[in-house]
């Protein structure tokens, strides 16, 4: 193994092959570290969801605008089918309460320049099949589509590699070596690398690897479990979310003091379907450890959900389930930039859910931020450094 | 350098014995591995006859000597509104 490089990155998901595809296009010297295998977390446990609609207009739906740009013409770029598809998406609406929510919601992205709009009930049906009668209505933005996140991954790692990254597959990072508060290298499973900079791209282990250097990074593992029908005919019209699955994804305190066991376990409907025919039914949003175990309950929850919301679903068979742990953050915005006080040490994780739908945009920021020190907007709103203000605010 | 004739190793996905060599050679030692470059087990009968066949083509590539449980519940195919029901019925 090569003793040097100018850029370390520690993470084989979508996040760590998007920045080191990034970073050597722009001629960057790249070695990627990852202990296990690309998209062996959560980028190969996830739905396939590039979802504008469900983003607080602001910097989060500002950050998923520029990644969906990216996205269309990315599969040509990376060269490898990547299965990127804009199917349009709808939020389903059960009362008259998430309906003002929603049409607040609506009309803010719709200030920003997101294509968004309230349907009734009806238009709602016209749109997917299969929906319950006791549904107030739904949002429909044609801007949502899919992708294969294991493709993606892979593609990006491809991409990367022919662009000169190395990528070391079933490599530990076991260490981060600094020097009078700057970034020397890493110690891994497989020796030493003298380096200027390291990409903490971990997602979920990021704090682990942020422990290493005495850094705090807030991130918290949230498991997703995911079911997967058998292949059927074409049945699911794109990304079909419920409000509260928005509900669920801002505001955990709610969901943690509920005594419904699917409110509890943070269900909220995320539906979708593959280009071979499967149906992804999700999710729940638990804080459960490291633990990426399937549960009885989940699978109940997840199900009683889904049928409540669509009902057409009840006939079909389901194959299989499966569970990501997702790297949440406390204010639910990713964390990506140099971290202050370590220099040569930079953070791209904590996306969430939002890992699949903000890895162009977020590799971009990177390597924007590692070769010109600016990018396309202020990103000073994503530095971990904003955790830190707000403990001393409180 | 394709087979001559391909052999089905998952017959459900229609993955080739090559194809699963080659995910080998790109870095797969896991079942995980195998499953998110080819597709491999995730057909109708969930690797119940691939995924023994998978294991000793990881096996004899590489040196993992036991390869962890990658399978999960459910352990068959069932229909949604049997799962809805379940005790409440």
């Amino acid at each position: 193994m090569k003793k040097t490089s100018e850029i370390v990155i520690i993470g084989g998901g979508v996040i760590g092959t998007s920045t080191a595809y990034y970073l050597t296009k722009r001629g960057k010297e790249v070695v990627l570290f990852e202990k296990n295998d690309l998209a062996s977390g959560a980028s190969g446990a996830c739905d396939q969801d590039i979802i504008l609609q469900s983003k607080n207009p602001g910097i989060h739906l500002q950050l998923a605008m520029k990644s969906a740009e990216i996205y269309k013409t990315l599969e040509a770029e990376l060269e490898h089918p990547i299965e990127y598809e804009n199917t349009g998406g709808m939020i389903l609406i059960e009362t008259e309460e998430e309906l003002e929510i929603m049409r607040d919601f609506v009309k803010r992205q719709q200030q920003v320049g997101l294509e968004v709009e309230i349907l009734d009930l009806k238009q709602a049906r016209e749109l997917q099949p299969g929906l319950s009668r006791h549904l107030v209505g739904s949002t429909y933005s044609p801007q949502d589509a899919h992708v294969n996140s294991m493709e993606l991954t892979l593609g990006f790692a491809k991409a990367a590699r022919k662009q000169g990254a190395r990528i070391m597959l079933h490599t530990e990072v076991v260490g981060i070596k600094q020097r009078n508060g700057r970034v020397q290298g890493v110690v891994t499973s497989r020796g030493d690398v003298d380096c200027e900079i390291v990409i903490n791209c971990a997602g979920a282990w990021a704090p682990k690897i942020a422990e290493m250097i005495g850094l705090t990074i807030p991130i918290k593992p949230r498991r997703g479990q995911i079911i997967v029908t058998e292949e059927v005919a074409p049945y699911v019209m794109g990304d079909v979310l419920s409000a509260r699955y928005i509900v669920a994804k801002y505001n955990p305190e709610i969901l943690e003091n509920s005594s419904d066991p699917g409110i509890k376990l943070g269900v909220g409907l995320s539906l979708s379907q593959t280009q071979k025919g499967n149906i992804l039914i999700g999710a729940t949003r638990e804080f459960v450890g490291y633990n990426t175990d399937v549960t009885r309950t989940g699978l109940k929850e997840i199900l009683k959900n889904a049928t409540r919301l669509v009902p057409g679903l009840k006939g079909m068979n389901i194959i299989r389930m499966f569970a990501g742990l997702r790297p949440y953050t406390p204010d639910g915005l990713p964390i990506i930039g140099p971290v202050e006080g370590i220099e040569g040490f930079f953070v791209a994780a904590g996306h969430e859910g939002d890992g699949i739908a903000l890895s162009p945009v977020t590799g971009k920021i990177v390597s924007d931020l590692i070769v010109d020190g600016k990018t396309f907007i202020d990103v000073s709103r994503l530095a971990l450094e904003r955790f830190a203000k707000n403990n001393k605010k409180a | 350098m394709a087979e001559k004739k391909p052999v089905y190793i998952c017959r459900c996905q229609e993955v080739t014995r090559e194809e699963i060599r080659k995910a080998i050679a790109d870095g797969a030692r896991t079942i995980k591995g195998v499953k998110n470059r080819t597709h491999a087990t995730m057909g109708l009968c969930q690797g119940r006859t691939c995924r023994r066949l998978i294991e000793k083509m990881l096996a004899e590539a590489t040196d993992i000597k036991e390869l962890k449980p990658g399978t999960r519940p459910p352990v068959r195919t069932i229909k949604i509104e049997e799962v809805v029901k379940g005790d409440d019925a």
